[in-house]
């Protein structure tokens, strides 16, 4: 696998557009130095380097460090907003940004929203939660599944914290939920795949369904006698409330296992027994290791984490190669997550060349990611460094999207998502990213970017430095952005419309600091409104 | 938020019986009143329609999550509520809870089991709606290709008894409620009913509007999916003017934005924000033109249906001044999949929709249009009677409400199911079997809104697996 994915490393140098193109899909901005450091490793040594360089610092010590874990009568503690400013400050700011963005692929397979997260630290909830997708991101599917499952915050989101045995006197059953989502979106998904994520189909060429609704049942069982664990939790009394204030050790140590309230009804799963009385933890492995043993969840996943990072619409061929590497590194070992990522990112159809006659090359770019590349790229003053950037979400005010606000378990969108009326599915094919794109977004989006590529947000502010010395140079600028924020996608035709119409500006070598600040924001926001921009090939 | 709301609304879970206390120390039918009044002075003097003023809409209220239907209709006579509480344990109403809201259907209905209902407590101004006619409970709606009964669903014969592609399945059955296919689906059948309308309106894209997100179901087979954000149209206000750019700078910037292209996902990106900008001047001149009285805000906090269906009723007023005839509404609340602390949230939730839906319906009788208005909800399914400790599961049967002047309202429709686990009209904890198809709830709505039977097919491809097409609320 590895000797084969390496190859085109070592057939050409890599030219600066195409080290910028395979940076914007293994973090998420291309700055100089970035796209130096591709050039003189080459992208797998420059893989292995990502691999191996240190954390950056973890979302609770940030939160900690800015204060946010003060018990004072203002109840900061209740407060989810410092959740957006801690994720904001970790995609933006930390150093480990290929980590970063794979972890944000997977919060989008994994998901877990900020919105319903409610009672004592949602914003240590969240970074305990993002801390685990970062622990697992270079490491194993198994380990992740494993932690996902006892996460606080997951516990919370999909109900396995306090979910409890059945009881005939109340007439009480498990609670399915974690049951069904583990299942139909965090392994194996609603339908039989072949290794190449094709479906399978059955003698009358129906789909044939991975599970029923017994399976869910009778899982549910497992996922039983969960809770918080609040056995580091200490409690301090305050004197403006009448209740303790939790400390916050519950929100990133695993949930913990009650016996007494886990169901010792034997369970029967995807043809799994797990035998009556069989004790919880022994239990959850059984089952999470049914799971993650089966055929689907390399192809099943595999997809989707080609569908964050390169394209929509990966060829067969492409997830089976993919898939093959989740199944063995090459070590005989599963789940390994660098070998998905090396798979995916240095596959020959991601590096090909751009066919420009293929009309459905490429994905829109998540409008998250837009602001993530564009902020690392240009750089940026922090200034007082509370990253006071606040949910995203709305269309008509913000960006449509925000780290961590999914609005359900289902993501901003789905994977198989066709955008009716269009090119796209008269083409048979799936655009995700058009889930969140309609008339208010488009325009909502400009009028984001309008104040934020020349003001920054509150007190974040962009530095462009690079882009200072040339500002007067209208073709230099375009060409630096191109090059930085759209890997040259930009069309000749389309650099001209911009340049001349920058021109207009009359901007010298001479002019003042704020007018070379209007002239580069000028030309930023042509560029990131730019539909030869937007969609990523 | 101050610090005495994350309090109480985020942290400490309220109990049930001190939201009911809170409650009624406000007055729930004290709330309902101003409804009441508004209904009694304007109701029948606006509802004569100018003559010409030919106009229908079709209203949908999409319950994101799979709305709990017991706690929303719920048993209220003695047995039947006793076989609820017995069922629901900690998650139901008491009885006395619901003296306030209980339903007495006109004509004296009989139902299955001498069941009587009542609406949840949160529900006071639906219930005024109820008593004056203006809404009708349907029983026991849900998803289905054919008729199929319990023996018929337990059997292997899938192809004599098909069922819809997976049941309980969140996103599935959302998309299989708006557009009677699975995930992926890319026609609706509020879209299909769009497309008879398209050559009756000046503006064709005015024809199937979201005020939510995209939405399948007001996507049809020529009609497009109109988004509208609930202030209204978005302006791309750099095309006009850019403080640090200058006019060729925003001539560039529209003239990029709309461009042609050969890659499919730039080009549509072209069309959306050409579409965007045309509309925009067009939308928000007319409703600037147009003021509603109707308070959408009568309740203290955030409101997202409220503020979609305001825009929805807006643009209604502005249907003159912009040539609409014919219209398809899409507008949601998420957050409905409570498989825990359902007493405390559910509550919050129909607390939201009792509100937006009866200030949308005083905005229609503002308008004089509450006889060609009607809206109607749905969600992905129904819930489980079985409780799950706070919560309930994944259901399939649900019961759903029509609310209009047009409608026949003040009684029930469907089949009422059995207060049961075990009946053979629910397929276990509580999952009801759905006694009438989303098809026919889809083709009562249809015929009203003016698709002709022969076309009813064509909307509602299975359709002619159901007895009866016109379940008679409208």
């Amino acid at each position: 696998m590895k000797p084969q994915a390496n190859r085109p490393t070592t057939l050409a140098a890599i030219t600066d557009a195409e080290a910028a193109r395979f940076l914007h899909r293994a973090k998420f901005g291309a700055t100089p130095e970035d796209i130096a450091a591709v050039k003189a490793q080459g992208y797998g040594p420059w893989l292995d380097t990502q691999f191996k360089s240190p954390r950056g610092m973890s979302g609770a010590a940030w939160l900690d460090s800015q204060g946010h874990n003060a018990v004072t009568k203002e109840a900061e503690y209740f407060n989810p907003t410092a959740g957006d400013f801690m994720i904001w400050n970790q995609l933006l700011a930390q150093p480990d940004e290929m980590r970063q963005r794979c972890a944000f692929s997977l919060s989008q397979f994994f998901v877990i929203s900020l919105n319903p997260i409610d009672g004592f630290w949602p914003p240590y909830i969240m970074a305990a939660w993002w801390n685990v997708l970062l622990d697992e991101a270079f490491g194993n599917f198994r380990a992740l599944l494993e932690k996902v499952t006892l996460n606080a915050g997951m516990g919370m989101y999909l109900n396995t914290k306090g979910n409890l045995k059945e009881d005939a006197k109340t007439g009480r059953e498990p609670d399915e939920n974690y049951a069904r989502e583990i299942m139909q979106l965090f392994t194996i998904g609603l339908y039989e795949l072949n290794p190449d994520g094709t479906e399978r189909r059955d003698a009358n060429g129906k789909p044939v369904e991975t599970y029923v609704q017994a399976d869910v049942t009778s899982l549910a069982h497992v996922f039983t006698g969960y809770d918080h664990d609040m056995s580091r939790v200490k409690f301090q009394r305050v004197a403006w409330q009448n209740y303790p204030v939790l400390s916050t050790e519950f929100t990133s140590d695993p949930m913990r296992f009650e016996p007494k309230n886990h169901s010792n009804r034997p369970v029967t799963f995807l043809g799994t027994n797990i035998p009556q009385g069989t004790p919880g933890p022994d239990a959850l492995k059984i089952a999470l290791d049914r799971l993650f043993m089966h055929p689907n969840v390399g192809p099943f996943f595999c997809r989707q984490m080609i569908q964050r990072l390169v394209t929509s619409n990966p060829s067969p061929a492409y997830i089976k190669r993919a898939a093959d590497a989740f199944n063995d590194n090459g070590a005989g070992v599963r789940g390994d997550l660098k070998t998905v990522w090396r798979a995916i990112l240095l596959d020959p159809e991601a590096l090909a060349a751009a066919n420009a006659k293929d009309p459905t090359a490429g994905k829109l770019r998540e409008p998250v990611q837009r602001i993530l590349g564009w902020a690392r790229t240009v750089g940026f003053d922090p200034g007082d460094g509370k990253y006071k950037i606040y949910n995203l979400s709305r269309e008509d005010q913000g960006i449509g999207q925000s780290p961590l606000r999914s609005a359900s378990v289902f993501n901003f969108f789905r994977p198989g998502y066709v955008p009716p009326h269009t090119a796209i599915a008269k083409a048979g094919k799936q655009a995700p990213e058009f889930q969140i794109t309609n008339e208010t977004s488009v325009a909502g989006y400009i009028n984001f970017l309008q104040t934020a590529l020349r003001h920054g947000n509150w007190q974040f502010k962009p530095t462009y430095l690079a882009l200072k010395p040339i500002a007067h140079d209208a073709p230099a600028i375009v060409q630096w952005f191109n090059l930085h924020l759209a890997a040259n996608q930009l069309s000749p035709a389309t650099c001209t419309l911009i340049e001349t119409a920058l021109a207009t500006k009359g901007l010298t070598e001479a002019s003042p600091d704020n007018e070379k600040l209007d002239m580069i924001a000028a030309a930023c926001l042509l560029v990131m409104s730019a539909p030869e921009y937007l969609v990523q090939k | 938020m101050t610090p005495k709301d994350l309090h109480s609304v985020i942290t400490t879970p309220v109990s049930r019986r001190a939201m009911l206390k809170r409650a009624s120390e406000i007055g729930f039918m004290g709330a309902a009143a101003p409804l009441a009044l508004n209904l009694a002075s304007m109701g029948d003097a606006a509802a004569a329609t100018a003559p010409g003023d030919d106009y229908k809409a079709l209203v949908c209220v999409f319950l994101y999550g799979g709305n709990d239907h017991p706690n929303t209709l719920i048993p209220f006579d003695k047995v039947n509520h006793a076989r609820y509480m017995g069922i629901r344990g900690g998650v139901s109403f008491q009885r006395k809870d619901l003296t306030a809201t209980a339903l007495v259907p006109a004509g004296k209905q009989v139902l299955t089991d001498d069941l009587q209902y009542a609406f949840a407590p949160y529900l006071p101004r639906l219930k005024v709606l109820f008593d004056g006619g203006k809404l009708a409970p349907l029983l026991n709606v849900g998803s289905l290709i054919t008729p199929i009964t319990r023996a018929q669903f337990d059997g292997s014969n899938r192809a004599l008894y098909p069922l819809p592609p997976k049941l309980f399945s969140h996103n599935d059955q959302q998309t299989y409620w708006q557009a009677l296919g699975s995930e992926g689906s890319t026609v609706g059948w509020g879209g299909r009913i769009g497309d008879f309308a398209l050559s009756s309106n000046d503006q064709a894209l005015l024809t199937c509007i979201s005020a939510s997100g995209n939405a399948v179901f007001v996507s049809g087979d020529k009609a497009l999916q109109y988004q509208i954000s609930p202030s209204g149209a978005i302006p791309v206000k750099a095309i006009q003017k850019l403080e640090y750019g200058t006019p060729a700078i925003s001539e560039a910037l529209h003239q990029l934005i709309t461009a042609q292209s050969g890659n499919a996902f730039e080009n549509e990106l072209g069309i959306i924000a050409r579409r965007s900008i045309e509309m925009e001047g067009i939308v928000n001149g007319a409703l600037s033109k147009v003021e509603l009285k109707t308070n959408f805000d009568s309740v203290p906090g955030e409101n997202s249906l409220a503020d979609q269906l305001k825009i929805v009723a807006r643009l209604i007023g502005a249907r003159k001044e912009l040539g609409s005839r014919r219209q398809v509404f899409f507008v949601s609340l998420d957050g409905f999949d409570h498989h825990s602390n359902l007493s405390q949230k559910h509550n919050e939730l129909m607390s939201k929709v009792d509100e937006a839906i009866a200030a949308f319906y005083v905005a229609t009788v503002e308008i004089g249009v509450q006889r060609d208005v009607t809206t109607f909800t749905a969600s992905d399914f129904g819930r489980t009677l079985v409780n799950n400790g706070d919560g309930s599961d994944h259901g399939w049967g649900s019961h759903h409400f029509i609310i209009g002047g047009a409608v026949h309202g003040g009684k029930y429709y469907g089949t009422a199911p059995h207060v049961s686990a075990t009946t053979d009209d629910q397929v276990g904890q509580g999952r009801l079997l759905p006694s009438t198809s989303i098809d026919q709830y889809a083709a009562t709505l249809a015929h009203w809104f003016g698709v002709p039977a022969s076309e009813m097919a064509t909307v509602l491809p299975n359709i002619g697996n159901f007895q009866g097409r016109n379940i008679g609320f409208l």
